[in-house]
């Protein structure tokens, strides 16, 4: 589903991604580990259309389309989805309502007729419940107010209504507590499918006990230093980045 | 109507007042020495600086033969609504004191009560309470002549009463002038909503005047939607304890569009609250004005006024003048100002695409979001669903916000 071939980034004419190899098939869950500034978050706005992130290498292959061609409107209508590591606030623009034009350009361009009100307020209603988002925040200011837990279920939320093919998530689980960690973590667990693959982004361990990954990947420097199962997470846990890096003489 | 009859602003004004009470005729006298010894503003009158108006002040205009505003909406119970031209036939008493007690008028404040014809008296006794909102249209004539009008409004709000008056600017040819003023008495713990929605493509310059006594609130939202050439003052003179006011505007201008809002508050009795917040959404080759002055006189203690005016600017070509300012002479209050001028958040328009929604449409809903915050916080509710839809038909992709909420 997403092929990544020697993707080298820069920001501001600094080298951040130098040469990201990932190949991650429909069905899989892959988890991305590493420091702070290892270039996490700066992988997960390539791929999501943020500007200022220039490529100067290499190839990012979605669904058999060059992706970097395509506008983030474009990257949504095709199934990407980046859950936000700080969502944005937009006072003014209520939650539910932006949803409905955001899903309904996403089933204009897959020729599907718009969803009727009535019909878009039951799918809001079904998929606030998988995460225990109050219906009274889906239809406030988008994250005006929210508190952490609230904003990360309310990406979620939206997550789940425009059921994207590729979640890029990144650091959904920080300004978690444990018991919102498994509410959100549940949540993403309901929208594994054969024919969805996600890119879970995380610093912690932690967050891996409930998303349980196929394939880990260990990113420092801006470059995958480590590829293995669930277990290479555990390792990492308890013997650090460091400990890593050091074995791999970086 | 022929080109004869036509004359400047200045040449208009009468030599000397024979009609209404002495009163009257003195009030007019002495505006009319003040237009002559200090003639219209100029670009060097420091309040007119940045409104062009020379091609105004030079232009000769036709009286029109309708003055305006006209009642728009039934009189809800407990409101009166009088003609000024007939209560000063009738009664000029009721009207002695109430008229420019704003103090001495110059520049076209004078002018309109030099020259006003008649007028609106809407008066709500003490204790009544008023929940339909009165309306009030100034609808400029739609002969294409150069002409002049001179609306004029008077508020009395008696003793706890409150209501919410709407009054709109539409029509109006470009070259029409309609010079208006609107003055608001409240008295103690009275309550006034004051709705305006300028539309008009004629030349506007319009002056409110509000005068307030103890524990009474004065809530204005004016809603500009682009203008020719639009001057708007209002000034709230807070002189009983405990009075509130709350200015709020939202402006959005294109093309060749001036406008020009000004606000002044006088705190002049202690513990008044004063708030201000002014939006602008500036584009084209226009040019926006918002000049905000809060005065704490000395004996204003605990006061607390804040003033806020934020501008989008959506084109280079476009132009924003800010100047909001606190002159305090008390020493116990708490004040706040700022103005800010820029382009829309990067943040917020990338959340909304990555999420699908096109980018010009982005766009438009946090456009749309930025001076709809204004209109929200009018409290009747199809009052704010008419400002809404003023704004939606001024906004690009209005059609679709709509569909969406």
């Amino acid at each position: 589903m997403l092929k990544i071939q020697d993707l080298h980034v820069e920001v501001d004419g600094k080298p951040i991604l130098k040469g990201i190899n990932l190949d991650i098939e429909a069905g899989q869950v892959h988890a991305i580990m590493g420091p702070n500034g290892s270039g996490k978050s700066t992988l997960a706005y390539v791929l999501a259309g943020r500007e200022g992130y220039e490529v100067t290498k290499g190839s990012v292959i979605y669904k058999g389309q060059d992706l970097m061609e395509m506008t983030p409107e474009m990257r949504a209508a095709e199934g990407v989805f980046l859950g936000f590591q700080y969502p944005v606030a937009i006072p003014g623009v209520s939650n539910i309502y932006f949803l409905k034009a955001a899903l309904n350009a996403i089933r204009k361009h897959r020729g599907e007729d718009p969803l009727d009100a009535i019909d878009f307020m039951k799918l809001s209603k079904k998929k606030a419940a998988l995460v225990q988002l109050p219906d009274e925040l889906t239809k406030r200011s988008v994250n005006d107010g929210f508190s952490g837990g609230e904003k990360k279920r309310n990406e979620i939320y939206q997550m789940a209504m425009l059921e994207p093919s590729l979640a890029v998530l990144d650091e959904t689980d920080s300004g978690l507590d444990i018991d919102a960690l498994k509410v959100v973590a549940e949540g993403v667990n309901g929208l594994r499918g054969p024919d969805r693959a996600m890119l879970v982004i995380t610093h912690y361990q932690r967050l891996l006990d409930y998303i349980v990954p196929d394939v880990v990947h260990v990113l420092i420097n801006g470059q995958i230093v480590r590829t293995g199962d669930k277990n290479l997470a555990k390792r990492l846990e308890k013997e650090g980045y460091s400990e890593v890096r050091g074995a791999m003489q970086l | 109507m022929n080109e004869a009859n036509r004359q400047t602003l200045l040449a208009s004004v009468p030599d000397s007042f024979d009609k209404g009470p002495d009163w009257l005729r003195t009030l007019r006298t002495r505006a009319a020495e003040t237009l002559r010894q200090q003639g219209l503003p100029t670009k060097r009158t420091e309040a007119w600086r940045f409104t062009p108006i020379r091609s105004l002040v030079d232009s000769e205009f036709t009286r029109n033969d309708e003055e305006g505003p006209s009642l728009v909406s039934a009189v809800p119970a407990g409101v009166r609504v009088r003609s000024l031209a007939e209560v000063l036939q009738s009664q000029p008493e009721l009207l002695q004191g109430r008229l420019d007690f704003g103090g001495e008028p110059t520049h076209f404040a004078a002018l309109n009560t030099a020259m006003f014809r008649d007028g609106l008296w809407i008066d709500v006794s003490a204790g009544t309470i008023v929940e339909a909102p009165i309306e009030i249209s100034h609808a400029g004539p739609s002969s294409s002549e150069p002409g002049v009008a001179y609306p004029r409004v008077l508020v009395t709000a008696g003793e706890g009463a409150a209501l919410t008056l709407i009054e709109t600017y539409a029509g109006g040819r470009a070259g029409q002038l309609s010079n208006s003023v609107v003055e608001a008495e409240l008295g103690r713990n009275a309550k006034m909503s004051h709705v305006r929605v300028h539309e008009s493509a004629g030349l506007q310059i319009g002056r409110v005047d509000v005068r307030q006594d103890a524990d009474s609130v004065y809530r204005s939202t004016v809603v500009t939607l682009g203008g020719a050439l639009l001057r708007f003052d209002v000034r709230c003179l807070l002189q009983g304890k405990g009075a509130e006011c709350q200015l709020d505007g939202a402006y959005l201008t294109d093309g060749d569009d001036h406008v020009d809002h000004h606000t002044l508050v006088e705190h002049e009795a202690p513990e008044c609250r004063s708030g201000q917040t002014y939006r602008g959404i500036v584009s084209g080759k226009s040019t926006a004005v918002f000049d905000g002055i809060v005065i704490v006189h000395r004996d204003a203690q605990k006061t607390e006024a804040h003033q806020e005016n934020r501008n989008l600017l959506l084109s280079d070509t476009a132009t924003i003048h800010t100047k909001p300012h606190l002159e305090i002479d008390a020493d116990d209050v708490i004040c706040s100002h700022g103005a800010t001028v820029g382009a829309l958040d990067q943040d917020q328009l990338f959340y909304l695409r990555a999420r699908g929604v096109p980018e010009d449409f982005a766009l438009a809903m946090l456009t749309y979001a930025f001076v709809e915050s204004i209109v929200d916080r009018v409290s009747h509710e199809p009052t704010r669903a008419r400002m809404r839809e003023a704004l939606l038909s001024r906004i690009p992709h209005g059609d679709e916000i709509r569909e969406v909420t």
